[in-house]
């Protein structure tokens, strides 16, 4: 492949045929990372590229309105007894995963800026969330708002607002925790009920998102952590989807839980933990402030630094980062005070200066090849609920590719590491993709002009060359050691 | 009968269970034929083994975890009892084809998901030291090493040199795999991609086969694949989701008991699947930890140490609870918080490997486990 698209495969993901290439790869792509470029996407098949309309995507308000009504509406509807076409009704004017996951996917195949929505995607798997409990409405809030928004600021300020936001709190449990000695489980033991501590999200809030086990923390630092945590949750959807309250009502009982109507800022007094706490030799002060002040410190660890230098070597350049490629970032971290602009811009350099090919995530390649190809994979969002004969529900897209951040998994999130996707299931699904892009997809180049348009390498136009029929051709194309980033160009 | 009944959809949604076949006999080597299958399954998260097997003779269960404990438990000896979620199992256990290990773990104390998980595949003697897995070390030694068969191959079947993975593709607009085209793509590799594209090319030959997508289906299919001639000769399951931190549960209908059932079902989804097979079967199950003694603020529990083990198989024919029984009161907690682990539950993995595989216990102890001192529990479950 020539310098611009072997750049945009590892770091980007690729150019569009419309696009005119930069002379000077590296400077482009560290300009991409400041690119504005609304969530673009397609109303219908066939219809031209326009930033996504406002209605579908509401704020963190109307999204717990829209959940709890859905619930209220499900609940009193008797679900089991509900016709089809209610079911269908409520959950299209309520409920937001498929609509979101099909804007995450038009942003992907649309967007101007390739480079941050791969940086993105590398956070939104840092914090790996998923849908569960009631969670849906969330996730793809998560990523447009906690994560995108703050790309070109410090990861301080990402860590706090991901930490405290409702899909992370919901999903690592936080919601109920309650310290051991604040009101909640004071009234809650007069009244013979259980209440109190949940460590989940202080747990991998250490493990996983900033310090790591390298760190040595102890179980106390975890339970620590834990009580600073205690008190962050979000609206009692109870509350919120009462319909017998006005929301003037319904305001006053969140300012008199939290002293806000954010839910993305809520923080419960009474549920709070008393007192300072020490995690890892800090002092954390109590109160709506300590969390920002861990999360702070945390985020200045050298331990911090370090993991998540490896992590983004990995993701990016080499499935075993070099100690050179690590430390090359982690001085970048370090002398920027975190500075997610310095820290990509590091990664983009040494990314862009080694040769090594990199195996993309299934649905980077997917994004990827439709890019290349000009093929309409994804339908339009006023389609969302429709069905169509050739072309998949994007939700089942994604489970078929066996990789979405909504899927519920584990908290570590997937792999950067080949090693953990080279199997022939996978592979048998690429193959069933690229021929289900060519086949309900359309293409609007030939194999043949994708190739020259990329400067593609002696052993795919052979392997190319070798197949016939023209669909055989494309399948060959994208499965091919270069398009897959197995062996190099 | 396997009781569950999900759509495709729900069970992607809700459960997300995945199964891996291993050990193809090679060619040539026949006649050694090890004696039986082993079965592992993933139990990803956590297990409860207090809530699975609760020692209701311990005096102190009820008072520590009341809103964990199943009322309605089946009483197994006059000291354990076993949860309402197991009926098939404890059906098992009448018929003398099923044990359980109870106060175990693998020797990790650190209660991180990861690299407990990382330990209890790679069996190694610390999280991330090993590349490959105890089961296909295990499969090596008994020279099958072979194929094996999800979505990703979970680190426990690794080592062997060919593996397999297998989870039907649904993809609309896609045709049947075309052996030449792939055999040409294979071919355009030079490195690893070329043997896992020939894995899909041998796969193109093969009549399609349409396995429902849930658990209970997944351990039919499993079994009826071992217990052909020459079938593989080993089978992971990995069941995610038993991480339950908040509104754990106490009976068959809460989070935990839940999870509890998909274990049920998968144990009789196998049996049926394994038909006369099963009289040479063994299956385990494999958590990364139990849960803390303690129920937390959130009604539900932390990440702990020991736990239970659950054995099912033909090759098991007298059912019995195996266990040095550490006490649950403060003081004989791990850390006064953790149910103590006082058996190495890699000592129950090295003896179902012998049983399956006839492998002998040294050789497991030290090219298996790397631990020539582990000690042998062979009799303590198949005598």
């Amino acid at each position: 492949m020539n310098e611009q698209y072997r750049v945009a495969q590892k770091l980007g993901l690729m150019f569009q045929a419309d696009t005119p290439l930069p002379d000077d790869i590296k400077a482009w792509a560290i300009s991409q990372l400041k690119a504005k470029s609304p969530a673009l996407g397609i109303s219908r098949l066939g219809a031209k590229v326009k930033p996504w309309p406002k209605s579908l995507q509401p704020d963190l308000m109307e999204r717990d309105t829209m959940f709890a009504n859905w619930f209220q509406r499900n609940k009193i509807g008797d679900s089991a007894n509900a016709s089809n076409a209610e079911r269908q009704a409520n959950q299209k004017e309520n409920l937001m995963r498929e609509k979101d996951q099909l804007k995450f996917s038009h942003r992907n195949v649309y967007g101007k800026d390739q480079v941050r929505l791969r940086f993105a995607s590398f956070w939104a798997n840092h914090f790996t969330t998923g849908d569960v409990h009631d969670n849906q409405n969330h996730i793809g809030h998560a990523i447009d708002e906690a994560i995108l928004a703050n790309l070109n600021g410090d990861f301080s300020r990402m860590l706090y607002k991901v930490t405290s936001h409702p899909a992370m709190l919901i999903y690592l449990d936080n919601i109920y925790s309650a310290g051991p000695n604040s009101n909640e489980v004071k009234w809650a033991k007069q009244k013979g009920e259980q209440a109190g501590l949940n460590d989940n999200l202080g747990r991998e809030l250490l493990e996983l998102h900033t310090v790591s086990p390298s760190a040595k923390y102890s179980e106390e630092d975890i339970r620590s952590t834990a009580k600073v945590l205690a008190g962050w949750g979000v609206f009692p959807g109870m509350l919120w989807g009462n319909n017998k309250i006005t929301v003037k009502q319904k305001h006053a009982k969140l300012i008199q839980m939290a002293g806000t109507t954010d839910t993305w800022d809520f923080f419960k007094r009474d549920a709070a933990e008393p007192g300072t706490k020490t995690v890892m030799g800090k002092v954390i002060p109590k109160g709506k402030g300590g969390l920002r002040q861990l999360t702070d410190f945390l985020a200045a660890h050298e331990h911090t630094v370090n993991h998540i230098s490896f992590k983004l070597t990995q993701h990016f350049i080499s499935d075993n980062p070099s100690q050179s490629d690590i430390d090359y970032i982690a001085n970048a971290w370090k002398k920027s005070n975190g500075n997610l602009d310095q820290i990509h811009r590091a990664v983009i350099e040494r990314a862009v200066a080694s040769k090594e090919p990199k195996f993309q995530w299934p649905m980077t390649w997917l994004f990827q090849v439709i890019r290349l190809s000009g093929a309409t994979f994804f339908l339009g969002w006023d389609q969302v609920d429709d069905y169509d004969d050739s072309i998949m529900a994007t939700r089942k897209i994604f489970e078929e590719l066996g990789q979405s951040f909504w899927h519920v998994r584990q908290p570590n999130g997937y792999s950067s590491a080949k090693s953990e996707w080279l199997s022939g299931e996978m592979f048998e699904r690429r193959i069933r993709f690229a021929d289900a892009i060519y086949t309900a997809g359309k293409p609007s180049f030939t194999s043949q002009q994708i190739m020259n348009r990329i400067g593609a390498n002696k052993t795919t136009r052979e392997l190319v060359n070798s197949v016939a029929g023209r669909k055989e051709q494309f399948i060959a194309l994208m499965c091919s050691p270069e398009l897959m980033g197995l062996e190099n160009a | 009968m396997p009781k569950v009944n999900l759509t495709r959809r729900e069970f992607l949604k809700v459960s997300g269970a995945s199964l891996f076949l291993a050990g193809l006999p090679l060619t040539g080597f026949t006649k050694d034929k090890p004696p039986g299958t082993i079965s592992v399954i993933l139990l990803e998260g956590g297990m409860d083994g207090l809530t699975a097997v609760p020692p209701f003779g311990d005096p102190n269960l009820l008072k520590m975890r009341k809103g964990l404990t199943p009322d309605n438990y089946l009483k197994l000896n006059s000291f354990f009892g076993l949860h309402p979620s197991f009926k098939y199992f404890g059906g098992l256990m009448a018929k003398n084809n099923a044990s359980i290990v109870h106060a175990t773990n693998f020797p990790y104390t650190k209660r991180s998901h990861f690299e407990g998980q990382n330990l209890m595949q790679g069996g190694g003697l610390s999280p991330f030291s090993e590349t490959s897995g105890w089961l296909g070390r295990a499969l090596d030694l008994a020279k099958t090493p072979g194929r094996s068969m999800s979505l990703d191959m979970p680190l426990v079947l690794r080592g062997m040199s060919d593996n397999d993975n297998f989870y039907p593709a649904s993809v609309k607009g896609s045709s049947d795999l075309m052996t030449q085209l792939i055999n040409s793509i294979s071919m355009s590799y030079a490195k690893e991609g070329s043997e896992i594209f020939k894995k899909v090319s041998k796969k193109s030959t093969q009549k399609n086969s349409i396995v429902p997508r849930n658990p209970a289906s997944l351990a039919k299919f499993a079994g009826k694949a071992m217990a052909q001639e020459g079938g593989p000769l080993s089978s992971v399951i990995k069941v995610d989701q038993f991480d339950t931190h908040a509104s754990q549960g106490s009976d068959e209908y809460g989070r935990h008991g839940k999870r509890l059932t998909l274990i049920d079902d998968i144990i009789a989804g196998y049996k049926e699947g394994l038909g006369d097979a099963w009289d040479r079967s063994i299956i385990l199950t494999l958590t990364e930890f139990g849960r803390t003694v303690f129920e937390n603020g959130t009604r539900g529990t932390e990440h702990g140490y020991g736990s239970a083990g659950l054995l099912a198989g033909g090759a098991i024919t007298k059912s019995r609870v195996i266990s040095d029984w550490p006490g649950l009161s403060k003081k004989e907690q791990f850390e006064q918080r953790d149910l103590m682990s006082t058996i190495d539950y890699r000592s129950v993995c090295a003896a179902c490997i012998e049983n399956a595989l006839g492998l002998d216990h040294d050789l497991i102890a030290d090219k298996v486990f790397f631990s020539p001192k582990l000690p042998r529990v062979y009799n303590n479950i198949f005598s």
